[in-house]
Parts: structure tokens; sequence; C-alpha cells
């Protein structure tokens, strides 16, 4: 049985319904629900034989929910408006599929939705359900070439299948980009997070969270919480006004201090920012190529070297550093610039009123609560004395006001201060079991030294404690990891299954996700074909090729029905020569028509056409004709020598008439 | 072979600027087939069956159908002879070689169903008692296009009884300037001699059943009715039947051509005519003769 085609309809629109299904998490939920009833209305439709809406009033239809996506979203581009507005337009396009050209171009669409939930989430998860529509939307396919639907699964299976060795292939070869798609800047006075050399507030405009990871790292043994992770890079402890950079008077706390309460142990892996690397607080002990130098950094030993590398350290709560700064030092860390007096003369009346270090510290964050500052990613640029317009006029900054603001203030105040620049937090992977900072966690503190150590003053979370806390379940990676069966222990099954789980999820971040340039770059060098390029790409390509799916063609090749007998294959060809001759021929006219078609090519090849096509006709639909007789041999070879010349400017285009679908 | 092209000169001779469907009309008679016509009223129809009828030189009769035609007025009944006490069967019109059957789908479906019957089994039962029919027996039924007040159409199973469905259309402006200056036919309708008779028109659909149909023929008429059913152009696909019909009507084109076996472009030729009617379009738009034009458009010969 002929599978029939309002089945092979109805399987492309639930197939593209499962597709999206992921997106109800990413996007404004009517957008998903929206797309599901037009899909619906498109199969109501079909199941009850009604005609098609007028592309009027599609167009007029359209106009709303476009209009409400502007509203909600703002934008019709970007990650979520680009693909919010693809599902609507995607469930407008199945109102105007009638042929079986239009449901190809609709699953099409599908095959290309498919792939717009890895925009947002490329967990393990994701990628199963990519597999799973893949299946649906191929089966899908196979229904609407008029596969008959038993043997359907199958063929959709194998088809998948075949392609396998091609994807793997490139997935290894294809270039990839440096970063992801949308977080690169198209506007200038905008950054995306991550680090710089020099900390600048109120340069910047906006500040566009880049979800590109920075680094990642993976804990031994004990586990951090979150708050406790601020990743530490670079320094910075001269102010010019308006820009803060590291300065050359070196730290005292030099050599690697002592301690052991709350021990942690890990490993990193990062690439080094101008030989910097990211480490935690109080390290104590680190391990191969880096070493820790001033103020609790770490670097890299060669530090011309840009590769990405894996280090360990281990870092404890709270170190013993020398207990007093030298006077020079002193100077340093209270230098400040004639600038943002205002400020400045805030500082100073602390400084008056609070003889006590600790107080006047209590007193400086008590009143910078109290200024009713808020956190934005899009501040307004600041101009003059910076810190000044910041802490009395504009009041919104991220993270560089905050520390710029409060390092000026506890300075005047006549406490030694430095900015710290690094990362805060991360995400957690439960299923590789590691820390994963993307650049949207760089961040930005405040150290002060006090009663003989320098402590961590994070003026960010005073203002905006959402800005390093986060999730419960992200805190506590623990509690993530056991699900209370009725208050008992999980059985043994389960653990080993979700520890399989978690296993899975670690091979496919870093074999699948984590391939990125530098990756791909690494694995060329390896493999000897030096810098991703399109010599070495067309090399991996074109040696993949033969190994991977040149036997897998020939296998398929192999496996074919036999080939089709001279008459056939001769009657193709012969049609394909006259079509490249800018003749309008078809393989289904009849010999008249090919020859009363090919009335523009030379006399001579008229002649040598006729007496093809007579003895085709003759000797395959005459008292016993059959496709064995020897002299199609000869026909055959003659056919292939038949090249009739491209035709002058003819009135014919060579492909002949539209197809059927 | 002779007297057919004589029959095909002189129709044509009568009926101007219509030789596609002429020859058609002769194909479906040599093929054994039953003929409808359907066109509006005043193009020819009714004209092109009696002098089928008049050069074949065969027995006939006309029925004009209308919606109070009773079975029996075209079947023929059994009277009672008092003075011999017993019944004697009156044959109908329906007893002769050929039957024209004008405006048929304006008799009643009880009527239609009687005569689609008798031209399915070529015998008729009445009382018990079977008749068969004369040989050859032929149906050319006309209709007027459905939408048309007081008829009622032929459903799709009575339909496909006809080998063919042909329109004349309205003839092309020579054509019709020829008829204007010519006058009425009906009078070169009388006179029209017969080209045949009987007897040598059953030879000629003996002989059209010997018309050589080579396997790659066979081929591409299966291809051309699994395209009907898988292709999204109609609603059904073509039946077996459709397709046996098709080769007896691309072998009696064969034949008619002065050709021993079929070729594609016999096949090509009748398809649309044998076929159309058997089908519904799916596309908004298209009847089911483009579409059955479109079908042979796409399907390739080899």
């Amino acid at each position: 049985m002929r599978s029939e085609p309002r089945l092979a309809h109805f399987a492309v629109l639930a197939a593209l319904a499962l597709t999206v299904l992921p997106l109800f998490l990413q996007l404004p939920p009517w957008v998903p629900l929206l797309f599901a009833l037009q899909l619906g209305g498109r199969a109501w439709l079909a199941w009850q034989d009604r005609q098609l809406p007028h592309r009027v009033w599609l167009l007029l239809a359209m106009i709303v929910p476009v209009l409400l996506l502007w509203l909600s979203l703002r934008t019709l581009v970007g990650r979520e408006g680009g693909v919010a507005l693809l599902l609507l337009l995607t469930g407008f396009k199945a109102f105007e599929t009638v042929t079986l050209r239009d449901w190809r171009v609709l699953l099409g669409l599908g095959f290309f939705l498919a792939a717009t939930p890895l925009l947002f989430d490329q967990s393990l998860p994701s990628a199963l359900w990519l597999l799973l529509s893949l299946f649906v939307l191929t089966w899908a396919m196979v229904l609407l070439a008029g596969v008959d639907s038993a043997a359907s699964p199958r063929a959709a299976a194998l088809a998948l299948l075949y392609a396998m060795p091609l994807m793997l292939l490139l997935f290894v070869a294809m270039p990839r980009l440096p970063g992801p798609l949308w977080s690169m800047p198209t506007m200038d006075q905008r950054a995306t997070s991550g680090l710089s050399d020099s900390l600048a507030p109120g340069s910047i405009g906006q500040m566009i969270p880049s979800r590109e990871p920075a680094f990642t790292a993976q804990f031994r043994g004990r586990q951090p919480v979150r708050e406790q992770l601020y990743w530490r890079v670079m320094v910075f402890d001269r102010f010019d006004g308006a820009r803060w950079t590291a300065g050359s008077v070196p730290d005292s706390g030099a050599a690697l201090a002592s301690g052991a309460a709350g021990e942690l142990s890990y490993s990193i892996t990062a690439t080094p920012f101008k030989g910097a690397l990211p480490v935690l607080e109080h390290a104590v002990w680190a391990g191969e190529g880096v070493q820790q130098v001033a103020a609790q950094l770490l670097r890299r030993i060669d530090a011309r070297n840009e590769a990405r590398l894996r280090y360990d350290v281990r870092s404890v709560a709270q170190a013993a550093y020398p207990a007093a700064l030298s006077a020079e030092q002193r100077d340093h860390y209270l230098q400040l610039p004639a600038a943002n007096l205002r400020t400045r003369q805030q500082g100073e009346f602390f400084g008056r009123q609070f003889r006590d270090e600790a107080g006047r510290l209590v007193a400086l964050r008590a009143w910078l609560q109290q200024q009713g500052l808020r956190y934005t990613l899009s501040p307004p640029l600041l101009q003059g004395d910076v810190v000044d317009d910041f802490l009395f006029s504009s009041r919104q900054g991220f993270c560089e006001h905050f520390a710029s603001a409060f390092a000026t203030l506890a300075r005047a105040a006549g406490l030694p201060a430095r900015i710290v620049v690094g990362f805060q937090g991360g995400e957690f992977n439960t299923g590789g079991q590691f820390w994963l900072v993307r650049s949207s966690d760089a961040h930005a503190w405040t150290e002060v030294w006090l009663q003989g150590h320098w402590q961590r003053v994070d003026p960010t979370a005073l203002v905006a404690p959402s800005r390093v806390v986060s999730e419960v379940g992200e805190l506590v990676p623990e509690a993530q990891a056991v699900v209370p069966v009725l208050g008992r222990r999980p059985p043994a099954w389960w653990r080993s299954a979700h520890a399989q789980w978690q296993r899975a999820g670690f091979v496919w971040q870093q074999w699948v996700v984590d391939y990125d340039a530098r990756r791909q770059q690494s694995l060329f060098q390896r493999l000897g074909l030096g810098r991703v390029g399109v010599g070495s790409v067309m090399t991996v390509l074109l040696l993949g090729g033969v190994v991977l799916v040149l036997p897998l063609l020939l296998w398929l090749l192999w496996r074919r029905p036999p080939p089709r007998s001279y008459p056939v294959r001769g009657w193709q060809l012969l049609v394909l020569r006259l079509q490249q001759a800018g003749v309008a021929a078809q393989a289904s006219d009849t010999p008249a028509q090919l020859r009363d078609k090919a009335k523009g090519l030379a006399p001579s090849l008229q002649q040598q056409l006729a007496r093809l096509l007579a003895d085709w006709q003759q000797w395959r639909y005459a008292e016993g004709a059959t496709d064995a007789d020897p002299r199609w041999r000869g026909w055959w070879w003659q056919v292939r020598h038949f090249r009739p010349p491209r035709l002058a400017a003819s009135g014919f285009s060579a492909s002949g008439k539209a197809t059927m679908d | 072979m002779q007297s057919i092209s004589l029959a095909y000169r002189q129709l044509n001779a009568l009926i101007l600027g219509k030789p596609l469907q002429i020859r058609l009309a002769l194909t479906c008679v040599l093929a054994g087939g039953h003929l409808l016509i359907e066109d509006v009223p005043g193009v020819g129809k009714t004209t092109l069956a009696h002098a089928l009828a008049g050069v074949l030189g065969l027995d006939y009769r006309r029925v004009q159908f209308t919606s109070d035609l009773l079975p029996a007025d075209m079947l023929g009944v059994s009277l009672f002879r008092p003075d011999e006490g017993r019944f004697e069967f009156q044959p109908g019109p329906v007893f002769s070689q050929l039957l024209l059957a004008d405006e048929i789908n304006r008799a009643s479906p009880k009527v239609q169903s009687a005569l689609l019957e008798a031209m399915e089994e070529r015998q008729v039962s009445i009382d018990g008692r079977t008749h068969a029919l004369p040989k050859p027996f032929f149906v050319i039924a006309t209709q007027n296009p459905d939408g048309q007040l007081g008829t009622f159409p032929l459903p799709e199973s009575q339909l496909d009884r006809f080998l063919m469905r042909i329109s004349l259309g309205y003839p092309s402006p020579e054509s019709e300037r020829a008829l204007l200056l010519a006058g009425d036919r009906r009078q070169a309708l009388s006179a029209l001699p017969a080209a045949l008779n009987a007897g040598e028109l059953l030879a000629l659909q003996q002989k059209a059943t010997q018309i050589t149909v080579s396997s790659a023929l066979a081929e591409y008429v299966l291809a051309l009715l699994l395209a009907s059913r898988k292709r999204e152009l109609f609603m059904h696909g073509l039946s077996p039947r459709a397709g046996l019909a098709v080769l007896a009507a691309a072998r009696a084109w064969a034949m008619l051509n002065g050709r021993d076996h079929v070729l594609p472009e016999d096949v090509k030729a009748v398809f649309v005519a044998v076929c159309a009617h058997r089908l519904q379009s799916r596309l908004p738009g298209m009847n089911s003769i483009d579409a059955a034009q479109r079908l042979l458009d796409h399907v390739p010969l080899a």
C-alpha cells in the first residue's frame, strides 16, 4: 500500500510541532503556542479538505502577531526576535502550502527550525531532542516521497544513518567561528562583557553579555559555593581620574601564603589573558606551568604562549600575609588624582569622622548602599569627573562603576584600596561536574587593606546582590545530584544511571560543544595539517570523503537494483542531450514530438536523431521487441556520441517546463 | 481498412473541422466500446451519432431520454396474446445494433441503470428470461454538461461503462462559415451512404484486438496508472479496468493509423478521452481533462 498524501501532510505538520517544542522554554510562550495553533489549523483544513485562505487574508493576519512580537521583544532580529519571527512566518507559510513542492519547502523550513533550539541551549538533552526531530522530519520527508507507510520508519532511519559519516566529516572539518554569532557587537560604544587591560567606567554605553565560555574549572573533593568563586585575573591600582591601570609597585605577598582551613583543590582549563590566568583567592599551591605573582595573581611561566592550558591550584579560605604595607606601598594604594572632588570630599569626611579603620569601612559600605544606585548593563555615558558623575548624578552602572567609585572613596578616606578584575561565579555543569565560566561572568570588585590583610569588598553585591547570588540549584550543586525518593537515598540503579547520564553529558560537552576554533586548530596541528584554512579544510574533506563517504557510496551503489536497460538509459540520455542543446525536450515526449521540437538543429543532426528515434520505436514496440535485443548496444553507443551543439539564443529554456510538483 | 478510411472521410465531409473527435469516435467503435459525447446543445452531438450509425451501416434506433421515460420503454415489454394464450416479448429500442441515447442525463436514475446494465452485460433480462442483444451492440450517448436544470448526472461508477468521453466544442470560424453557407447538415445526413456493414465491422474489431502491445508499452501504461494513483492530481487513481480500456483504445487507434503495433503516441492520443471521465481532479481550477493531460506531460516514456 502506498501512503496517502494526506498522511504525509499530517506527518510534516506533526514533525514541525515536535521540532520546536523546546522553544517553549526560550521564547515568550504565546509564540510557540500560536505556531502550534497555526499548524493545528492547517491540519484541520487538510482534514476537512477545505480551501486555504486567500493570500491577502494571510498578509493581513500576519500584521497582528508581528506587531505583538515587536511589542514584547522590542526587536525582530537577534536570537529571540529572529527565531520567534521565523516561527510565526513558518506557521503562515503552512497556509499557502498546496503542492508537493510547497510541502517540501515547509519541510525544509522544519529542518532549519530544528537547529534553532541549539541557539539557546547546547546541552545533551537538546542534542537528543535534535536527533529525534531529525528522525521525525526525515520520516515525514520519506512519507512525502510516497514511500509505503509501513516501510517508512526504516527508510528514514537508514537515510539518517547513511548521512552520519558525512555529518561527522563536516563537523570536524568545517571552519569554526571564533565566537557565538549572536553576541557580535554591531555598533560602537558597546562591548561584550569580558576582560580588558584597563578599566574606564563610563566609557562603555552598553554591555552585551557574551555567552562565550571563558574557562572551565573542576573541583576535586570539597565543592565551593557560588559566592566564594571570585576568580582573580588582574589587579588595577593606578587611577588617573578616568582610567584604572596596573601600577608598577609590587605587592609584598608575592610568595605563596600558607594556610589549611577550607582547602579547595581544583584544575582550570583557560586561555591566558596577556599571560594572566584565573585563580581563586588565597592560592597556596600552584601546579606545573604556572606561578603565583604579586597581588595573589597567577601567570603562565612562559607568558608569551597564548595557547589554552590546564593547570592545578589549591586555595584556602584564609591565608596569612605579611602584616604591614611598606610606606611606599601604602602611598601607592592611596594615590588619587585631583579629579572627582565631591567623591574625595565625601571620603575625607569619613576619614575624619571614624578614627577606627574597620568602622570607617563599615560606614563607607553603609553610605554606598544608601545612594540609590542601580545596576544596569546599559548605563549612560559619563563625562568629566566620571566618579562624581556616577555617584551623584547618573547613579546607574555595572560592576566597573561600583568598584571604581568604591576604591576612590576608600582611598580618599585613607584606606589603601585596589580593584581586582576577573570573573565571579560560573555555571555548574552537573553533567560534566565542572564549572563553566562565561565571558558574561566577568566582574570587577575592590580590595581594602585592613588589619594586616587585603579584605575583599564587592560593592556590586552591596547594591545588586542578585549579580552575585544566583539560583539555589546552582548554589548547591550536590543538591541536584540526588533525587529524594520518599526521603530515602535513591536506589543503586538510579545512582548508576544518573552517573552514566552525567558522564554522557560531560563527553558531549567536551567533544562536541567545546569543539571550537581553538580545539579544531590543535586537532589540525596534531594531524600535521597546519592552520585551519581553505587548503587544510579541503584536504580533510577530501581525505575524509575517501575514507568515510566513498566506501559507503560504493556499497550503496553495489546494492542498487540492476542497472536500467540500454533503451531506457539511452532514452533519458537522448532527452538530456537535446535539453543541453537548448531543445525543450521532455522524457514524456513521444519520438514524433521530439522530432518536431528538434527542428532547430542542423539537418544532418535531425537526420541522425530521426534514425535513432525510429530505431528506438521500432525495436521497443514492434512485435517481438525486447530490451535484450543485441542491437541495443550499438544504438546506445550512437546515442552517447550524439552531441548536438547548443542552439544560439533560442526561445527554449534548457530545463524545459517546470516539473509537476 | 479501405472502408474505414472511407467512413472517416465521409464523416469529415459532414461534420466540419472536427477530425480528431471523429477519429476518436471511430476508434471507440473499433475498440468495441460505448461512446459518450458531452457538450452544450447545438454543436452537433446528435448529428455525429447519426452519421456514425449511417456510415457504419448499422441498424440503429434513437431514444430521446426524458425524466418520465420508464425502463420498459427502452428495454421492451411482454405482451399477452389472448388468441395464442401466451406472452410475447416485444423488444424495445435497445435491441438494435446501435442505440443512440440522446440526453442520457435527463432520464431518471432507474432508466440510466437499466441502460448501463444492458451496456455492460450485452443482454437484457425481462420476466426471468434473458434476451441477448444483437451483435455488434453500441451505445452512443449524448449528454449536456452537468448543472443544467432537470438533469440526473451519471455517477462515476456508471460513467466508466463508456470507453470514451469526447466533447465537440464550438467549430472554428472557417468551419462555422462553411456550415452557415451550406445550410442544415441533416439533409446530407439522410443521403449518407454506408461505408461498412455489421459483418465487416465485427471483423475489424476482431483485427484490432490482434494489434501487438510490447512489454515496454505495457510498462508505459502501467507507469501512467501508477502515477495517477500516486500524484496529488486526482481524488482516486485509475482502475485496472481503465488500464485495459486505454490499451484497447490505443490498439484501435494504432490500427486506424495502419500500424500493427501500439506506440506511446497512440496511448497519448486516446488517454484523455478514455480516462478523463473516470478521474476527478484534486487541483483547484483544473478540470479532469487538464489534469489527465498534465499526467501525460510528466510520465516519461522510459
